[in-house]
């Protein structure tokens, strides 16, 4: 009786063995069966589609909404269906299925600029070429207005009537905001208005303070005098930090930060917190096209150019702040405020390891066109042209006695 | 050995459904070859991206969806087309079954023509 239950337990397994075997090989197909909520991912739009947000008016103008549903009826709706229900005739045997636009909840999480992207992209990049997505890429057909359009006939679908924004659909940026309350509060505040309880002691009584997210000025640009940062400046700075001799507080991060360095936070995690931090200012929406900052290629290095740069130096009064041979020590240094009334040190240009916004020859033309907002260093785009900037570079980083290592020094 | 015969038909009836290989597939057409009823497709699964080949069951259609032209119609109709109409780069979207080493499919839905 014993070896008949043995054998009818080999068959068994034999069985489930040999049916696991012909099994289709996993590379065969993209299908994915369990994919039902279609092609929405919570992953947050790449930099370069970071600072894509869909004007304000977009959402509610009658005539983007018959333009995006003219575009809508004659290319999405065989997958997307007419409806918006991701049921178009072609749609329903993708393997990704089409999301469902009626999904008031799924709608709510996607991010505008997530949205512009998915459809600038299709389903040529991850996370979604991975899933199979069949959605094509539309940014060489489809104007910027045609996808703000589209997009915003999309919206309709969810019943929402209003424009598509963090502060409409917190849940949107509700990761960042968790993010947000574990790193960043102690020094920029619940409400990101640089109020944190560690702010003060950072620099007790005197610049640099936590960056207020809800003004308009941000230091570390390459946006014009005057404009808020993009998203890739804003990364930059999460990533690399903000060096700063500091009080007793910065005594733990390296490298002479007053704010640290969140280079080891995943990518996809820097973006989300950077995506909440937009969201605490309508400025982000509001601006339209976001400008930046054209660097140059550099001239030659010539003993000319450093001259002129030297005489550039003097003509443009750096020396009244940063003194003579760019120590920070000019007469004009122990006076200096900022827009907080706090006083703020001229830079030591000796010591390119603290710039803050960094010591590469391109960081330092940045600055020098951009300025830093809120500080008394001005922007001087209007006031010398590309190549006297150059020579102005040549100079500042001369002083500098390691001149190569501030070549290549980052921030 | 009457229960242990019903547990394996339950098992087997019961995996029988998953193992139906009813997969859907959707990709870039990279080649078409008429004669030997073959589509090329460029797929991208878990992350890779891979070529499979379609092998069209005799019988098999080739379809796409075009706006219905009658008045009183709103939605769409569908429209066979030759295999020989598919041209490369369009993406097409098939369910497949596992027929010995081949991909066979019974019908191809175009999904977008460019």
């Amino acid at each position: 009786m014993r070896a008949k239950l043995f054998t009818s337990l080999a068959i068994v397994l034999g069985l489930l063995v040999g049916l696991w075997l012909v099994r289709p090989p996993a590379t065969r197909a993209n299908g994915d069966k369990h994919e039902e909520k279609g092609g929405h991912a919570h992953v947050p739009a790449p930099l370069e589609y970071a600072d894509g947000h869909v004007p304000l008016s977009v959402w509610t103008d009658p005539a983007m909404i018959a333009r995006g549903k003219a575009i809508y009826t004659t290319r999405c709706a065989v997958c997307h269906g007419d409806q918006g229900d991701g049921k178009g005739p072609a749609g329903v045997a993708l393997p990704l299925k089409p999301p469902d636009f009626r999904d008031k909840a799924g709608v709510a999480e996607m991010r505008d600029n997530y949205w512009f992207w998915r459809v600038s992209e299709g389903g040529q990049v991850e996370p979604f070429k991975g899933k199979g997505s069949a959605m094509p890429p539309w940014k060489s057909e489809l104007s910027v207005e045609d996808r703000w359009a589209v997009i915003a006939y999309q919206h309709t679908y969810s019943g929402h009537n209003g424009a598509h924004v963090p502060w409409e659909h917190p849940e949107s940026v509700a990761m960042g905001r968790d993010i947000f309350a574990m790193a960043c509060v102690p020094c920029h505040g619940v409400a990101g208005k640089g109020d944190g309880s560690v702010g003060p002691m950072l620099a007790p009584r005197r610049a640099p303070q936590p960056r207020d997210f809800t003004s308009a000025e941000f230091k570390f640009r390459s946006t014009p005098s005057g404009q808020l940062p993009t998203t890739a400046d804003l990364f930059r700075t999460l990533t690399e930090g903000v060096r700063s001799s500091g009080g007793p507080m910065t005594i733990g991060l390296r490298g002479q930060r007053i704010m640290p360095s969140f280079r080891h936070m995943p990518v996809e995690q820097r973006l989300e917190v950077l995506e909440y931090v937009k969201s605490l200012n309508r400025g982000f929406w509001e601006r339209g096209a976001v400008k930046t900052v054209t660097v140059p290629a550099p001239p030659t290095l010539t003993p000319e150019r450093l001259t002129r740069g030297k005489q550039l130096y003097a003509d443009a009064e750096c020396l009244a702040c940063h003194g003579e041979r760019g120590r920070g020590d000019g007469p004009s240094a122990p006076t200096l405020k900022d827009n907080r009334n706090l006083l703020i040190a001229a830079t030591d240009m000796t010591r390119p390891e603290r710039f803050k916004n960094g010591a590469r020859p391109e960081d330092v033309y940045r600055t020098l066109v951009t300025g830093l907002a809120g500080t008394p260093m001005p922007s001087y785009a209007d006031s010398l042209e590309p190549d006297q900037i150059w020579e102005l570079v040549f100079y500042v980083l001369s002083f500098s006695s390691n001149g190569p290592r501030a070549e290549k020094a980052t921030r | 050995m009457s229960t242990i015969l019903a547990i394996v038909l339950t098992t087997v009836l019961g995996v029988s459904p998953t193992l139906a290989d009813d997969v859907p597939i959707s990709g870039t057409v990279k080649a078409v070859d008429v004669d030997a009823r073959t589509l090329t497709l460029e797929v991208a699964s878990k992350g890779k991206t891979q070529v499979v080949i379609v092998y069209m069951k005799a019988g098999a259609t080739v379809v796409r969806f075009v706006r219905a032209t009658e008045p009183e119609k709103t939605g769409f109709v569908e429209q066979s087309v030759p295999l020989s109409a598919v041209k490369a780069g369009w993406i097409v979207s098939a369910t497949t079954k596992h027929e010995g080493d081949r991909e066979v499919a019974e019908q191809v839905t175009i999904v977008v023509e460019r």
